[in-house]
């Protein structure tokens, strides 16, 4: 059957029409998930719909401003593709958060009902050299920032609901500068031989430790307020200077952890 | 067997001596095994190679498969691989170890895929094998394997497996992304040695027995079951983040060495577990975490943890009786746990009848590991 050329273009004008105004008023976020390779830059609204991985020798630019949209995984997600079981960005790449006191970046969640508090993995920063994280809003993670075997600056950020608010682990040496972590279980972690420069931080209501560090780790503790966590500071090493009259209004401001045993218990 | 006859020989390398190496057999592009073959020596896959169903591919001692890198999607993670949906023997002797590896001048983790299973139901075996630089070094879906005496190393995932029957003996999983992952499966797990990974164990859905283990130094955890039944006696689970992480599991845990590791020796959630006769020292924030977990802690040595020797983070009381603290004065036992007298809210532990002195502890047989 021939259908006059008139009728075809009043039928496609009329589904031109119908689909203009969704098509104008609502451009979607760019989404991303998988692995990826090369340079890559956020900005605007971005959505994580899943796990991302920036491979070694990537490098993903997150812009001031930028929102970044996260995708909590399913609840029942058992093969994990990376790290965790929760959606995560795993950088072995290289990571620059790019976000300013004025025009901070966030990480926000995309809810859905029965979400759980801790409801994303966070960032991993995995053997990732040269990589800043910078007036970033990130809650809700599992670990807000993991460096494992990495160094990188971390600046002005708040770290806020999140379990733990940064781990260092695996000889990393990251720069900790005026960050807020707060409201989680523990502040910051230093494990395995790490040296972490953390200056002018505050830490502040974490239901555990402020700072732990671990016999083999020594961080450079450089007036941070420490306050009204459960223990403000867990330290192995017994020698480690701070400064006491900012690491004050913890429920116990500092646990001397070691050979003297659990809480004093002598075995 | 039409297949076969694209099987290209790359024939003959000359030595300085005049001595002749062994031809190297060399599968181009996706092939299939349609007969039972064997293999003695250089095998170089530069493609994905099937092993029919029926098919028995019986790789002699000595012999090197090497793989080369195709990632057709750019995702860092080669192709090619095995594929096999017959039946695998692999089996290397000590002095002549079966060797399956990334035939790139640099090889890095990822670059082939794995030795990969599928509805494979008789028994596959590697046993004296190296398998380095793939993604997943053994994958299986529906089969059966037993792996023994083999070194799983430089891998994303040492192993990975689902709906399967895995026996694990003997072998060690060093230096890969992640040691061991499964789910759905039932899994024996003897004297190996799963170290340097994010995860040592992980899994779901399954059913896991380990004994005479060692599972040290993994970034995350040492071993985690979720929604699966373990029974474990005589590991030594040491160095790990934490070390023995188990959720809405069930088990039995005994005679096992849960020490050094960084967060908590044990950390139980919504789970129901006996834990008897354990080491429990010297972990960096508590000897045992427990959340809304029921069973029994008895007849354990926790002493010397970090910030506590136990927390209670739920709400129902914990029988901790009869076990040693490092002391049987109530008041220091009492100031080393943590539960609802510190916290309203939190259930109370049940620490009384304190052992007056440690009992013996017997350091788990872990002879034939090799850490490193």
């Amino acid at each position: 059957m021939m259908i006059p050329f008139g009728k075809v273009t009043a039928l496609l004008l009329g589904i031109s029409l119908l689909l203009a105004p969704a098509v104008c008023a609502a451009p979607s976020a760019p989404e991303y998930s998988g692995a990826y390779a090369g340079k890559i830059v956020w900005e605007g609204t971005v959505v994580m719909a899943g796990d991302v991985l920036i491979l070694k020798g990537g490098q993903l630019i997150i812009r001031p401003g930028t929102e970044v949209r996260v995708v909590p995984a399913e609840g029942t997600q058992i093969d994990p593709e990376y790290l965790s079981s929760q959606t995560e960005l795993l950088i072995r790449g290289q990571l620059d958060v790019q976000g300013t006191a004025e025009s901070p970046v966030r990480f926000v969640m995309v809810e859905r009902s029965g979400l759980e508090a801790i409801s994303w993995a966070g960032i991993t920063l995995d053997r990732a050299a040269g990589s800043s994280i910078s007036h970033a809003f990130i809650s809700r993670a599992d670990i807000a920032i993991r460096c494992v075997a990495s160094s990188p600056l971390l600046e002005g950020n708040q770290l806020t609901a999140c379990r733990y608010g940064i781990v260092a682990q695996e000889q990393s040496h990251p720069k900790i500068l005026g960050n807020l972590i707060a409201d989680g279980e523990g502040g910051i972690f230093c494990w395995r031989g790490s040296k972490p420069y953390l200056k002018d931080n505050r830490i502040i209501g974490n239901a555990e430790e402020g700072i732990f560090v671990d016999a083999t780790s020594r961080p450079w503790l450089d007036h941070n307020l420490i306050s009204k966590n459960a223990i403000g500071l867990a330290l192995y090493p017994t020698d480690l200077p701070y400064d006491p009259t900012v690491v004050q209004g913890n429920t116990e401001d500092l646990r001397q952890l070691g050979r003297q045993g659990q809480n004093g218990v002598q075995p | 067997m039409m297949r076969l006859m694209a099987l290209s020989l790359l024939l003959i390398l000359s030595v300085p001596g005049g001595l002749l190496a062994k031809p190297v057999l060399h599968y181009q592009g996706d092939q299939t095994l349609i007969k039972d073959t064997v293999w003695d020596g250089e095998i170089l896959v530069d493609g994905i190679l099937t092993v029919a169903a029926g098919v028995t591919l019986d790789i002699r001692p000595g012999s090197q498969i090497r793989f080369t890198r195709h990632d057709s999607n750019g995702d860092g993670i080669g192709e090619h691989e095995i594929f096999a949906q017959g039946t695998i023997l692999a089996l290397g002797t000590a002095t002549a170890p079966i060797v399956f590896t990334s035939a790139e001048t640099s090889p890095q983790r990822g670059d082939w895929g794995a030795v990969n299973m599928m509805v494979s139901e008789s028994e596959n075996r590697l046993e004296h094998c190296v398998v380095e630089y793939g993604y997943r070094g053994f994958h299986a879906h529906f089969s059966r394997a037993s792996l023994k005496e083999s070194l799983f190393r430089y891998n994303l995932r040492g192993a990975q497996f689902q709906e399967s029957q895995v026996v694990i003996n003997a072998c060690r999983f060093l230096d890969n992304t992640n040691g061991v992952q499964f789910r759905d499966s039932k899994v024996t797990l003897e004297k190996v040695t799963i170290a340097r990974s994010h995860w040592g164990v992980r899994c779901v859905y399954s059913e896991v027995n380990m004994t005479g283990c060692l599972i040290e130094d993994n970034l995350v955890n040492g071993v985690n079951l979720r929604d699966s039944k373990l029974m474990a006696q005589g590991n030594r689970i040491t160095g790990n983040r934490r070390g023995l992480y188990l959720q809405r599991s069930e088990g039995i845990v005994s005679g096992n060495d849960l020490s050094a590791n960084n967060e908590h020796g044990i950390f139980l959630e919504d789970s129901k577990v006996e834990v008897v006769a354990n080491r429990l020292a010297e972990n960096g924030r508590a000897g045992v975490r427990w959340l809304n977990s029921r069973g029994r802690l008895e007849r354990n040595l926790i002493v010397n943890n970090g910030v506590y020797a136990l927390i209670n983070d739920g709400d129902n009381a914990i029988d901790a009786r009869n076990n040693w603290w490092g002391s049987s004065e109530p008041s220091q036992i009492a100031a080393a746990i943590r539960d609802g007298v510190d916290r309203p809210g939190l259930g109370l532990v049940d620490a009384r009848n304190a052992l007056e002195q440690a009992l013996p502890f017997v350091d788990p047989e872990l002879s034939g590991i090799q850490p490193n």
